[in-house]
């Protein structure tokens, strides 16, 4: 008898030796939404679906949340009319994933979405900040973005001050990937509109003084 | 898995790449509420361990029957003197429900009628491995441990042996035998041997054919 599981909604995931002996329960979309309606998942808890497992988000650093701020302003100015700008909202990759990206730009029209959570070919752009270290460790989530077709990631990691540009999905993994510490970064989508990396990173903390 | 210190949760994912997922642990009254909700359907076969719903391998036919023999001798040998219950809950600690192949309980049955068994309430667990035999080890027997459940047994069907697991430290279980032949006495009834072949049944014959 295989190891992996015929039984409908579970799976065995990859991972380490310990992992890959346990067969966990997937839950798809709508049982994650009943778990919210029945009170096991509390309306403040942040957390996503990821493969079919709940999992918690960690809370937003000061830095973190300014870095959106300033994508959020970023993109509103320069896209307005031509996509909407979804901030740390739900984005349905497909009926085991629902991730919650910190700025996602999806296709207009706004009405599209009274109906159902964007789908990966409503997304032209995901956009996560890490800041803490645990965030910079992107790894798990941007195979979930590349197995959905989502055309473009950008991870813009504050400390390092460097933005990572995932374009071209191609399996788990994303074939053309760039890292872009100055100069401007342009979403595959608005090929006119470059963006100043200071514009999303901020200002650089400035050196002190030199002693004259 | 390195555990994340954010309550309720824990860190998950690929060792590999450095990198975490922190999983939300669900407690045993969110896996309940699951079951109530029409999330876990009725038929399912899970178990909750340290906060995640697995699945239960399917039982085969040699799991099957050693679980039997496991009843039959055991039912005849204490009855009364402990309560056998197949393939049931017991409560660990409040994020670990595992329902394990065999268990032999203190008595009287009516302790049980109002909570699942706790850890002080188990003499034995037996878990039947078929294909289930390193999950079994490497994932069940360290909550049993860490529970403190004096005596495990995994009965390896494949390999016609029986792991005996006593004297619970840490994630470990001190005292390890395999046995493959003779007997075995549980901890908790000394007086009484118990045949490995009463467990395992005959071992296949290999005589020829009548010729």
């Amino acid at each position: 008898m295989s190891t992996r599981s015929a039984v409908a909604g579970s799976d065995q995931p990859g991972g380490t030796e310990q992992e890959a002996l346990l067969t966990r329960r997937r839950f798809n979309v709508d049982e994650y939404y009943a778990m919210a309606r029945a009170g096991i998942l509390a309306e403040d808890e942040r957390v996503e679906l990821l493969d079919g497992e709940v999992v918690v988000m960690t809370p937003i650093g000061i830095r973190h949340q300014a870095c959106v701020d300033r994508l959020t302003d970023a993109f509103s100015r320069r896209c307005t009319d031509r996509a909407v700008v979804r901030v740390q909202g739900p984005v349905r990759l497909d009926e085991y994933a629902e991730p919650e990206p910190d700025v996602a730009l999806l296709r207009r029209p706004l009405e599209r979405y009274d109906v159902a959570h964007p789908a990966p070919e409503d997304v032209l752009l995901v956009v996560e900040v890490a800041d803490t270290s645990l965030e910079r460790d992107g790894g798990p989530k941007l195979s979930f973005y590349a197995s959905a077709g989502i055309v473009e990631v950008w991870i813009v990691n504050v400390q390092a001050r460097e933005i990572e540009v995932y374009r071209q999905p191609s399996g788990t993994r994303y074939a053309d990937v760039q890292h872009l510490r100055e100069g401007s970064v342009t979403p595959l989508a608005f090929p006119g509109e470059a963006i100043d990396i200071e514009d999303i990173l901020g200002p650089a903390p400035s050196d002190p003084p030199a002693d004259v | 898995m390195r555990r994340s210190a954010v309550a309720g949760s824990e860190q998950a994912g690929d060792a590999g790449q450095g990198a975490l997922l922190t999983r939300r642990r669900f407690n045993v009254d969110e896996y309940y509420a699951m079951a109530r909700a029409g999330i876990l359907a009725e038929d399912e076969r899970v178990e909750l361990l340290d906060g995640e719903v697995v699945v239960m391998t399917p039982i085969g036919i040699r799991h099957a029957d050693c679980v039997r023999r496991l009843i039959d001798t055991f039912s005849r040998r204490f009855a009364r003197r402990a309560i056998l219950q197949v393939q049931n809950p017991v409560r660990l600690d409040g994020y670990s429900e595992p329902e394990p192949d065999v268990a032999l309980l203190r008595p009287p049955l009516d302790r049980y009628a109002g909570a699942h068994p706790k850890p002080e309430d188990v003499l034995l667990i037996v878990e039947v491995a078929d294909t289930s035999l390193t999950g079994d080890r490497a994932l069940k027997l360290p909550r049993y441990a860490v529970a403190g459940i004096a005596e495990v047994w995994i009965v390896n069907v494949e390999e016609r042996e029986v792991e005996v697991y006593r004297q619970p430290s840490g994630t470990r279980y001190a005292d390890v035998q395999h046995l493959r032949e003779g007997s075995v006495t549980l901890l908790a009834f000394p007086g009484e041997a118990i045949d490995i072949e009463d467990i395992l049944g005959p071992a296949p014959s290999d005589s020829p054919g009548d010729i």
